[in-house]
């Protein structure tokens, strides 16, 4: 290790600026991965705090259901009669409205059943005209006591409390009864309404339905059976994940964008081994003349690549870090320490990969060429 | 402790450019004693250096160091032979880019598995009995031809070789420094009992050793 130091100290010009390439790259890394992360959580957080197993879909809606997606009473009492499963309807919009102090907010309106599994602040959602925002929507101006006014159908809300930050399609969640959201989903705008709901259209003359029935299940109900029966099409919550709006899109853009990082990121350390490990040649076959085994230059020259590279991805994850704390409170980013070392990790394993594409013509470089040299 | 070459051929290069630098050569190399090797170039001195130093195998032929035949050794053998027992100098070559005096024989004893601190200091003298004690920190590629052939000899010596093959190590040098470097190399040889062989066309070298074997006239 030390002749492999040595050499990293007389040729440090070189690998600086190695290094400095692969600060860059690991620092993109990062940076794509914290915009991944946090695009996702801007998506589907609301989702993923949903305290449920499953959600069933009108059937025939394969993408988009929580825009699509209408599912009757017809289906909610058929699931709720199940046995294993709890059953409660869940419904989804994206809506925007105003405070009493006239703030501005696009809101995702989630229509929970009051006192149901789904209901995030029990006791909060008694009357029909309240509504319980997540922290991200109390960030923005709405706190408990403000009155939220739905733009164009006057429906008036009354903010009763706050949740855990959660968001959902980059908008933050607001959870209301779901006779609530059903005016607001149903309800046309310009129709006659106010914000009380028995002065504007009746809820009894709005339909009966939900975006999707929330379940929880047992571990080994047959949910497919259920499906023919009530004509619903059922998913984890997880696997809905990708019909929330944009979320598929936005996972392909950066998932793509990481992979060529990680194509990149081999071939540029590769190449500069490459070009590193031809100029070596005379000192490769000297120090072969001198007795160093092929194991010995091996790992000496994959030492050299470890080292580069790990200060490199160390450097890059600082970098992606900072970057992190400078825009983190302004756009989606979420890069948890975890998450940071794996794919720092994943960096130094594929520029690691790089260099060993040269480790062949490390290993049989032929001493005799100092012979040949003197000859 | 002694090097014996029986019977060694060895044949170069295919075709047109073939040439047989040693044919049938039978030599011996005793102990504690500095051998000149001598001939016209292309005479096959280096050649026999390398064939010595376990970095040729013949084509025919023994080469016995205390009895053990090297040419029947396995490659990862004679590497181990090379870094533990065995000194090389070559003639040009010798020294890696970037590294300082002091730093190309630090980097021998890593090669060899010998902890740095042990020979940080005879490192230091080395140099010192060499002429170089001022070009300690100086990058080998900044210093002159003879310059950098004197630190190949002192690293060659560091980890005292029980057989020193030096090729050509005055060439580059003055009349006096090539004087002064033929006496150490006859000096560690006669204090640490080991086998040296010189190739030269240097009246100073063939002056200093104990014996002379000229290739030309075998």
């Amino acid at each position: 290790m030390l002749l492999a130091l040595l050499e990293l100290k007389a040729a440090r010009g070189r690998f600086l600026l190695m290094g400095s390439v692969v600060v860059l790259v690991a620092a993109l890394v990062g940076v794509v991965s914290g915009f991944t992360t946090g695009l996702g959580d801007d998506t589907v957080s609301a989702l993923r705090r949903l305290p449920a197993t499953h959600l069933a879909f009108a059937p025939g809606t394969s993408t988009d259901q929580f825009a699509r997606s209408l599912v009757d009473d017809t289906a909610l009492d058929g699931w709720r009669a199940r046995p294993g499963v709890r059953a409660t309807p869940l419904g989804t919009t994206i809506t925007r409205g105003t405070t009493g102090s006239g703030v501005e907010v696009d809101f995702a309106a989630f229509g929970v059943e009051p006192g149901s599994f789904l209901d995030p602040a029990p006791g909060s959602l008694e009357r029909p005209d309240t509504v319980v925002v997540s922290r991200r929507l109390a960030d923005q101006g709405v706190r408990p006591g403000d009155t939220l006014t739905v733009d164009r159908l006057g429906i008036t809300l009354t903010v009763t409390g706050t949740t855990a930050r959660s968001s959902y399609g980059h908008v933050a969640a607001a959870y209301l009864p779901i006779a609530t959201w059903q005016r607001i989903r149903f309800t046309a705008p310009g129709a006659p309404a106010s914000g009380a709901p028995t002065s504007g259209p009746s809820v009894d003359r709005l339909p009966g339905q939900y975006t999707a029935v929330a379940l929880q299940a047992d571990p080994g109900v047959d949910l497919a059976a259920a499906d023919r029966d009530l004509r619903t099409r059922t998913l984890t919550v997880e696997a809905a994940y990708p019909a929330a709006p944009g979320y598929t899109g936005e996972r392909v853009t950066m998932t793509s964008i990481q992979a060529f990082l990680y194509v990149i990121a081999p071939l540029v350390v590769g190449a500069f081994f490459a070009v590193w490990t031809v100029q070596r040649q005379p000192e490769l076959a000297l120090l072969r003349a001198m007795g160093a085994s092929r194991r010995r230059l091996l790992a000496h020259t994959l030492g050299q690549a470890a080292v580069v590279v790990t200060a490199g991805a160390l450097a890059g994850a600082a970098l992606a870090g900072a970057v992190g704390l400078l825009v983190g409170s302004k756009v989606p980013f979420s890069l948890p320490a975890t998450a940071l070392a794996a794919t720092m990790a994943s960096v130094i394993l594929t520029a690691l990969a790089g260099a060993a594409v040269t480790l062949r013509r490390v290993a049989t470089v032929d001493p005799m060429t100092m012979l040949g040299a003197g000859r | 402790m002694s090097l014996n070459l029986h019977d060694i051929t060895v044949t170069l290069g295919r075709g047109d450019s073939r040439t047989t630098p040693l044919r049938a050569l039978n030599a011996d190399f005793p102990a504690g004693r500095l051998t000149a090797l001598l001939g016209p170039s292309g005479s096959g001195k280096s050649t026999l250096l390398a064939v010595a130093g376990a970095l040729l195998r013949p084509d025919t032929g023994q080469v016995l160091l205390d009895g053990a035949d090297l040419a029947a050794l396995t490659p990862s053998a004679r590497a181990r032979l090379r870094r533990e027992r065995i000194g090389y100098v070559f003639q040009s070559g010798n020294l890696l880019t970037g590294l300082t005096a002091h730093e190309q024989l630090l980097a021998a004893a890593s090669i060899a598995g010998r902890p740095v601190r042990t020979v940080r200091e005879r490192a230091r003298q080395l140099l010192a009995d060499v002429g170089l004690e001022h070009r300690l920190r100086h990058r080998a590629d900044t210093l002159s031809g003879g310059e950098r052939q004197r630190i190949a000899i002192a690293r060659a010596l560091l980890l005292e070789p029980a057989l020193l093959l030096v090729d050509e190590p005055t060439a580059a040098v003055d009349r006096p420094r090539a004087a002064a470097l033929a006496g150490l190399l006859a000096d560690t040889t006669h204090r640490h009992g080991c086998i040296t062989v010189v190739a030269t066309h240097d009246p100073a070298v063939e002056k200093a050793a104990d014996r002379v074997l000229d290739l030309a006239s075998l």
